[in-house]
């Protein structure tokens, strides 16, 4: 993973400094609460319902189990014993006092971390693949240039005060795992005709209010031009991108105002007269940077086949668990495992700061020292060779980070909601409680097949409703709060925004109303056909009636 | 009372805002109206100018002082990088409106030299704000070589 420099450090030392001064300013009245609040989102620091919420910066979902076992410290120093995985691959912490938040910056600072972008109207944190460097099915390893976008994105003099925060995410293998068609920039990278990187620009996604499907501004851009192609958009988004109505800011609001025909010219017309500029990127720097990521010294070994069939017919436990949680990786004899953070009863993408130090053990007896954050709130171990995976699955399972539900219907997405965050109109957590626990039987479960059920309290979406195969949506009605269905979802390549089922339910009919849309799925699927396929073969009215039948 | 802040020093302010012509030496004045008396007078873009289409004629005028209407809208921020990087303007670059401290430093970043003030305090501040880092990532005004460019780290 990518290492500090002498210049990376001293940036981020100095960033600390910065911050604390900003805080004393503050404190001591020199700064309104306005004023401040713009410096202190700008770095992942939100004055929430209950207590200050910080949102620490995971670059790109990758964490060394150094920076791991800090964190736990975090969890434990200065918050109530644990964090939250979010949907952007970060660690939010909720309860910190806002005195202490410049210290805990610099303890951050120690183990090369910051909260820098994690909140404000600025390009936050750049999002990719939780299998990058290891999937078996990638073509180009996205993690250079995520790098290359952090570094370039952080501060920048002139795009950090957008009409809107800005997300980018990357993807550089055959399965979308990114989510790019709903970010504002999403970055497909892919082998030119001799290997090069070439990099395919979607513009204008986004969930929320107004959700979008990214359109298609750029094909086979060539790497050196990468941050001068970024800034030639950022710079049209910066002038241009409304400004008077919070929710009309997003660049999906303007490319689809200037039509994504119209954005490109502009964007292009842009790029002519910063294209070649001293920001191109020169290959000795590309070079230093990839050289970070560079493969780590696998030992050669066989794929363990037999060993773990036999592993599986003596354990159907362990047997769920690979089939679900365990995916291949690029070397023989290895594998990459997903610990779920989803058992029934536990807030989705919580974590106690025994668990983060457990995960960071493994990650040192199991791999590399390698953690990384996926944007469904789980942990990823990235290099477990095979023979290891039934011992880690033992550990896993008395940590309670072994359920084996990744791509299934519990394996919920879900935002913090009412229960923490000012913004929600309903609460979320206990939703995807109650339907983990109605559908708690594994075999059910698996026989359902790849489900995705995304929950979001409010329309910020920040639990991506509209890409979930179910989505759900917290609403208020005449202040109760109400949940809104939406069915059809998909976040993947061929990604598609759910469709609304109806008038939306009490928090008390929400199990009921997924058991009936599950009931038709599993009457009208055809043999070995998923729960998508199945939903955009027949349509939404057999749902519709099922659910609304006893209505009247 | 407004406080000049010029090339990081605290200053006389000797130039005076005027929200509508006629232009004169010594008055900064909106666009329209300084287009008919341009002499020696100052210029006012509005956050929503079109740079690069008047960046020829204003490029003249001893003063380009660019309104920030609100509090983190960085439109200005674009309009002065260009006005700087891509037309080479030399004048004093001034920022009014919403400006607040620390943002002073993003301003400067992007070729600002002059930043109105609400207060002495707030003068101070701005001008404490710009080089607490010692360096930055990308390329700017001030520095036109991002490090990734420079010979030595």
């Amino acid at each position: 993973m990518y290492q500090y420099s002498n210049f990376d450090q001293r940036f981020i030392d100095e960033r600390v400094e910065q911050f604390r001064s900003q805080t004393e300013r503050y404190l001591a009245g020199e700064l309104t609460d306005d004023q401040f609040q713009q410096l202190r989102l700008r770095n992942g620091l939100y004055i929430q319902r209950l207590a200050p919420m910080l949102r620490i910066a995971v670059p790109y979902g990758i964490l060394s189990a150094t920076q791991l076992r800090a964190l736990a410290r975090i969890c434990r120093d200065y918050d109530k014993g644990y964090g939250h995985l979010s949907t952007r691959q970060n660690v939010q912490i909720n309860w910190p006092e806002l005195i202490d938040v410049p210290d805990i910056l610099a303890d951050l600072a120690k183990v090369q971390m910051h909260a820098i972008q994690t909140s404000g109207s600025c390009i936050r944190n750049i999002t990719t693949d939780q299998f990058a460097g290891v999937a078996d099915d990638e073509l180009i390893d996205p993690r250079p240039w995520c790098e290359v976008m952090r570094q370039w994105s952080t501060f920048h003099p002139e795009f950090d005060w957008l009409p809107r925060k800005f997300k980018i995410a990357v993807n550089g293998a055959e399965s979308d795992r990114a989510a790019t068609h709903v970010h504002d920039i999403g970055i497909h990278i892919r082998p030119g005709p001799s290997g090069e990187p070439l990099f395919d620009f979607l513009v204008g996604g986004g969930l929320g209010r107004t959700p979008a499907i990214g359109a298609r501004i750029r094909d086979g851009l060539p790497e050196h031009h990468l941050l001068t192609y970024l800034e030639a958009i950022l710079r049209v988004y910066n002038r241009y991108g409304r400004r008077d109505n919070k929710y009309k800011a997003r660049i999906k609001i303007l490319v689809r105002a200037m039509t994504p025909e119209g954005f490109r010219e502009k964007v292009d017309a842009e790029w002519e007269r910063v294209k070649d500029s001293p920001s191109t990127l020169p290959q000795a720097e590309l070079d230093r940077i990839k050289a970070c990521f560079e493969p780590h010294p696998y030992a050669s070994l066989e794929d363990e086949t037999d060993l773990l069939a036999a592993a599986r017919l003596a354990n159907p436990a362990f047997n769920n668990w690979l089939s679900n949680n365990v995916a291949p990786h690029k070397r023989p004899g290895y594998a990459i495992v997903t610990l779920s953070t989803k058992p029934t009863g536990v807030p989705p993408g919580d974590v106690t700061d025994i668990q983060m130090e457990a995960v960071a053990d493994w990650s040192e007896r199991f791999g590399f020292g390698e953690v990384r954050i996926s944007h469904e709130q789980n942990f990823i171990l990235p290099d477990v060779r095979q023979r290891d995976l039934e011992t880690l699955f033992r550990l896993a399972d008395e940590q309670g980070l072994a359920q084996a539900n990744v791509g299934l219907l519990t394996n919920v997405i879900c935002c913090p909601g009412g229960d923490y965050c000012s913004l929600a109109n309903a609460k979320s957590i206990p939703v995807a409680e109650a339907i983990q626990s109605r559908f708690d039987d594994y075999d059910y479960l698996h026989d359902l097949g790849p489900l995705d059920l995304n929950i979001s309290g409010c329309m910020n979406a920040c639990g991506h409703h509209h890409v979930g195969h179910i989505g759900i949506l917290g609403v208020d009605k005449r202040g109760a709060e109400f949940y809104q269905v939406s069915l059809g979802g998909n976040q993947a390549l061929d990604a598609s925004l759910g469709k609304i089922v109806g008038p939306s339910f009490s928090r008390a009919e929400v199990p009921d109303v997924i058991e009936k849309i599950l009931d038709v799925y599993l009457k009208s699927r055809f043999e070995g056909e998923e729960f998508l396929h199945c939903y955009r073969r027949i349509g939404i009215e057999p749902f519709r009636e099922q659910v609304y039948a006893d209505a009247g | 009372m407004p406080t000049l802040v010029r090339d990081l020093r605290i200053a006389e302010d000797d130039w005076r805002l005027v929200d509508e012509g006629p232009a004169a030496p010594g008055l900064i004045a909106p666009l329209d109206a300084w287009r008919e008396n341009p002499d020696g007078a100052g210029v006012w873009l509005r956050s929503d100018t079109e740079v690069d289409a008047v960046a020829e004629e204003v490029l003249a005028a001893p003063v380009i002082a660019i309104e920030f209407p609100a509090f983190a809208d960085g439109r200005g921020l674009s309009m002065g990088a260009l006005l700087r990087s891509r037309h080479g303007y030399q004048g004093e670059l001034r920022a009014f409106g919403e400006v607040v401290p620390d943002l002073t430093e993003y301003m400067h970043r992007c070729g600002f030299n002059a930043f109105v003030m609400a207060s002495d305090r707030d003068a101070e501040a701005a001008i404490a704000s710009i080089g607490r880092m010692s360096d930055h990532y990308q390329a700017s005004v001030r520095e036109p070589v991002p490090p990734f460019r420079r010979s030595t780290a």
